[in-house]
């Protein structure tokens, strides 16, 4: 108990071939903390803006991953530990369970969303809207109630989002083995998924609190690089050779020097280590060397470094071939002699990895802007071997578990739901042992559908449909780039009856995080694709287009009706006749009567270009007056 | 008596001061407040592969405040896409802004607050005036004060008055000019700059009217701004040439340069350009040849030194300091700087928390009657006078 009360913090990496040539490396890393109750505020190791997000939001648990690219279930396995845990879906996938009364969770989701977005540079936020995110009942994890689950399936996922995620560590990527991610190498793989995933029993008043953990997983597939050198052995090509320098461009310069343990492990998988077997069986059946489990130095492969220890799975009694663990201990390594892994084959080998029991996928099927249907397709997987695990006995059923959300501009209408098994349409109850749905409702939450499904071990396909009508958003609801398609976020298929796990033999192992990963007893969960819908988008500049010509149309309508109407030519006329008389002014046309007058001869109207000699004399008079004022006044003042 | 004059000043002078606070326009005055921080919103609004340039454009201006010193969270970085891990970019994780290569501006340590969908002109908006929802975590919000160098660049397509964002909703000039009246008016600057690349930049400031504010633009009305150059391995065009032309300005300059901004606005050549830089000076009150560039694009940090730790703060030791202070350089660039000094000298002894000039000015007044030696005979004078003005005025009405 008295060594528990510590901050811990520990460093792993896995990496293991893959039979298409690929290369997975798994970084693993862990904090913990002592409940605050016995150990306090302050820590040495912990991250505080992590803590101090628990404690606001009073998280109970947490996992948020960031993704990009797809697990590819066929050739990276579906059946073991890591494709269970760390193969997520695309985009960001965020859930959390809160230790809050059921009327602030989601306040508190809120919250949480956006406080993330802002730690991690992403627009989480988005998922506070309640289009966005979901309630499951049972079949994602179980928690009554309090838990929320959201995706963001387009959400990119770069550097900005890693950098923060490297700075919750101790040692960020300065040194340990996270100094081996070099971004641009990261990122050319063909999958990444960064995870987060908080425990904490902070809040529990119960006696024996572990306090918080903090469990940060990095799963990259990267392609070694083969230029120039894939070689060809008796007609079949090598598995490509590489090393740590050539995946990720860095070395190990020793570890990180807070970390209590900071181990690289090289993983083969039980059909790679039968493989092996064979092909040294063929090879050596002359020499007659004995062959023994813990091979590290042989013909047909070879490790650049002298494994420190060699982990060999147990417990799994029904295979005879077991998965190979090679440990290297990085604390032996420091700059001058830094760490660089490397794994060379000199004899070619094929293999397969491990499937899920049933390979799951979606699809849409229809076509038309209008209606359409998913479909929810399992398949058998084509070496049957996996099946037998869960139906041992006669008659003993597979159990599957789907949960899956849908926008509400999709609308699912779920009395549709038709079941096929091995191309016949089932009754529908037949195999459908539980079934949980909220439909959606427009803007404002998401249709939920959550399923148990109980199919019989002897089958090949099993096919879900379900028909949908596209919805229309409002104009101001499409995203900038509408036309691209609308995204339907990943399906949840966990066959619970399987658990993908991998014993060790030793005891002591189990004080390790990473093995502890690979250990814990989990379903095997695997995620359908995102599906890409086409919606009907408007023609955005349509409304501009629509307003614009009937308000043309309406002016030149009403324009001339106006004109039409209004308008009267007699009057015009007169009004015309008038103003040219007017022109002439008052005292031109009084002036021009006075000198006809005097002159004797009739009134008559002058021409108009006549009115300049007039307008001459007005001012010659208007001076005559001027002056005659003049000459009274001083006539008066001198007198 | 006694008691009943002061408590009447009292009364006056917490009127003046109500007063004062109902419009702090008019009693606000920029020059009365220390340059503290600065602040920089670079937006990048064009979605889109092709609009690369518009990506790697706002990535060097960050890149070069960021050298010019100001830290991360004093930035807000907004990039309407992902280029950088966009799945056409054939270099994963890496921005050029040059076909050279050389320099690969994404990084290991960039911080985007608003990105994709979120680069919209409300979100926008919000970050210039302040208003967000309660959730909205600090490293989003704009948190500058009355004593902040803001620079607002701007990157996109742009026409007359107004800019594009990610080619679904548009920024007008007119919405720019209140998102900055407002600005001023919640005191949320000191000084701003505004440096807009897109095409017929100038017209997007005709509306502004806010003192303080100095405009960049790329080019004039009816004139496009150009692409530089074309990266044939990126497959687009990677940088525009006003920002190009801005970069290879600043490549020169480190932190403790005096360049001011008159060489800055001199340094366009607008045969180079192929557009006319246009610049907006006359809401700025300052001449441009004392004002060094590194106002805007560098940074000063307020720093208190305080006798003992963990103490409370107190404005008396509070001074300005550029950071890292290395001695001749420093000093060169106090010295020439024509406001550092005088800020230096203005701020310290009046009392930093009343701005407003009348309050200042009653208080004076205050402080000198109680000075005064013969108070009695002046609360008498008063009597009388206010004995004439009421007959005076009863007189009158009657």
């Amino acid at each position: 108990m008295a060594e528990e009360l510590n901050e811990e913090f520990t460093e792993g990496l896995l990496l293991r071939p893959l039979p298409d040539r690929r290369v997975l490396a798994h970084f693993h890393f862990q904090s913990s903390v002592p409940p605050t109750r016995t150990y306090g505020r302050h820590h040495h190791l912990f991250p505080k803006s992590i803590y101090q997000l628990i404690n606001k939001f009073r998280v109970r648990e947490m996992e948020l991953s960031f993704t990009q690219g797809r697990w590819n279930y066929e050739h990276w396995g579906g059946y073991d530990p890591i494709s269970s845990s760390n193969a997520k879906p695309p985009g960001v996938e965020l859930w959390a369970d809160f230790d809050v009364s059921l009327d602030q969770v989601d306040a508190s989701w809120k919250n949480l969303t956006h406080a993330l977005s802002g730690l991690f540079c992403a627009s989480i936020n988005f998922l506070e809207h309640s289009t966005s995110y979901s309630a499951p009942q049972w079949s994602f994890r179980s928690f009554a109630g309090k838990l929320r689950y959201g995706t963001l399936p387009r959400e990119a996922v770069c550097t900005e989002n890693l950098t923060p995620w490297l700075k919750l560590l101790p040692c960020r990527d300065k040194a340990g083995l996270s100094a081996l991610m070099d971004r641009p190498s990261i990122y050319r793989g063909y999958y990444h998924s960064q995870r987060l995933h908080l425990t904490s029993d902070e809040f529990d008043t119960a006696k024996s609190n572990s306090g918080i953990m903090l469990e940060q997983t990095l799963t990259v597939v990267l392609q070694p690089n083969t230029l120039g050198d894939r070689a060809m052995v008796s007609g079949k090509t090598l598995q490509p050779s590489w090393s740590l320098s050539s995946l990720f461009g860095r070395k190990v310069h020793g570890k990180c020097s807070v970390s209590k343990s900071s181990n690289v492990y090289v993983q083969f998988e039980p059909n790679l280590v039968s493989e092996l077997k064979e092909v040294w069986e063929s090879v050596e059946s002359e020499s007659g060397i004995l062959i023994h489990d813990a091979f590290w130095n042989n013909p047909i492969f070879e490790i650049s470094a002298s494994p420190d220890r060699v982990v060999k799975e147990v417990g799994n009694l029904q295979k005879e071939v077991s998965s190979i663990l090679y440990e290297f201990l990085v604390e032996d390594y420091n700059d001058s002699k830094p760490f660089d892994l490397g794994l060379r084959w000199k004899l070619p080998v094929v293999w397969s990895c491990k499937q899920a029991p049933l390979h799951a996928s979606r699809f849409l099927m229809g076509s038309g802007n209008e209606r359409g249907a998913i479909a929810i397709s399992l398949r058998s997987s084509s070496n049957n071997n996996t099946q037998r695990v869960g139906c041992s006995e006669k008659g003993s059923q597979l159990r599957i578990d789907i949960f899956q959300v849908v926008p509400w501009y999709v609308k699912v209408y779920y009395h549709t739901l038709k079941v096929f098994i091995d191309g016949e349409l089932q009754s529908t109850m037949e195999n459908i042992e539980k079934m949980h749905l909220s439909p959606s409702e427009d803007k404002v939450s998401p249709g939920v559908m959550e399923m148990k499904l109980r199919l019989p071990c002897s089958v090949k396909t099993a096919v879900l449909t379900l028909e949908f009508d596209k919805g229309f958003l409002h104009i101001d609801e499409y995203p900038p780039d509408a036309n691209q398609g609308f995204d339907i976020p990943s399906a949840v298929v966990s066959f619970t009856g399987f658990q993908a796990s991998i014993g060790f033999e030793d005891n002591f192992l189990n004080k390790l995080p990473i093995l502890n990963e690979l250990q814990e007893r989990k379903h095997v969960i695997s995620y359908t694709e995102v599906l890409l819908v086409p919606l009907t988008t408007p023609d955005f500049s349509m409304p501009y287009n629509v307003i614009t010509i009937t308000c043309t149309v309406f002016a030149l309508y009403f324009g001339s009706l106006l004109n039409a109407l209004r308008r009267r030519v007699g009057e015009e006329e007169r009004l015309l006749k008038s103003k040219a008389a007017k022109k002439r002014g008052p005292l031109s046309s009084m002036l021009s009567k006075l000198s006809a007058k005097l002159k004797g001869s009739p009134l008559e109207p002058s021409p108009t270009p006549s009115t300049s000699p007039s307008f001459i004399n007005y001012k010659l008079i208007v001076k005559v007056i001027l002056v005659a004022g003049m000459a009274a006044g001083g006539q008066y003042y001198f007198r | 008596m006694d008691v009943l004059f002061k408590s009447a000043a009292v009364l006056i002078s917490i009127f003046l001061l109500l007063f004062c606070n109902a419009i702090p326009s008019v009693a606000y005055s920029s020059s009365s407040t220390m340059h503290t921080n600065n602040w920089a919103v670079l937006v990048c609004t064009s979605r889109f592969w092709f609009n690369y340039r518009h990506m790697a454009n706002t990535l060097s201006l960050y890149r070069t405040v960021k050298r010019l010193g100001i830290p991360d969270e004093r930035i807000i970085l907004m990039l309407a896409d992902d280029m950088a891990c966009n799945a056409r970019n054939k270099y994963p994780a890496q921005v050029f802004n040059n076909e050279n290569h050389r320099l690969n501006l994404y990084g290991d340590n960039v911080e985007v607050d608003y990105r994709g969908y979120e680069v919209t002109v409300e979100n926008f908006m919000r970050v210039l005036t302040g208003r967000h929802e309660t959730a909205v975590p600090r490293s989003k919000r704009l948190l500058s004060d009355e004593g902040s160098h803001i620079l607002l660049y701007m990157t996109g397509h742009g026409g007359d008055e107004f800019l594009k964002f990610q080619d679904s909703e548009e920024l007008q000039s007119h919405d720019l000019a209140d998102a900055v009246k407002q600005m001023k008016e919640k005191r949320r600057f000191k000084e701003l700059l505004i440096m807009v690349d897109t095409c017929q930049a100038a017209t997007l400031f005709s509306q502004l009217q806010s003192p303080g504010v100095l405009a960049i633009g790329s080019s004039m009305k009816g004139e496009n701004s150009y692409s530089h150059h074309l990266d044939s391995d990126v497959g687009v065009s990677v940088v525009d040439r006003f920002t190009f032309y801005t970069l290879a300005y600043f490549e020169r300059l480190n932190m403790y340069d005096n360049a001011s901004l008159s060489s800055l606005f001199n340094s366009y050549n607008p045969n180079l350009l192929m557009s006319t830089a246009y610049y907006r000076t006359d809401l700025y009150g300052r001449q441009l040849e004392e004002v060094p560039v590194t106002n805007f694009f560098g940074s000063v940090m307020e720093t208190i030194h305080t006798d003992s730790p963990y103490r409370a703060f107190s404005g008396k030791y509070s001074k300005i300091e550029i950071p890292l202070d290395q001695s001749d350089e420093v000093k060169q660039r106090r010295l020439k700087s024509s406001d550092v000094p005088q800020e230096l000298t203005g701020s310290n002894i009046t009392d930093k928390h009343v701005t407003c000039p009348v309050t200042r000015t009653w208080n004076a007044i205050l402080g000198r009657i109680g000075m005064m030696k013969e108070l009695d005979s002046l609360v008498n004078y008063g009597l009388i006078l206010m004995f004439l003005i009421a007959t005076g005025s009863s007189w009158f009405s009657s």
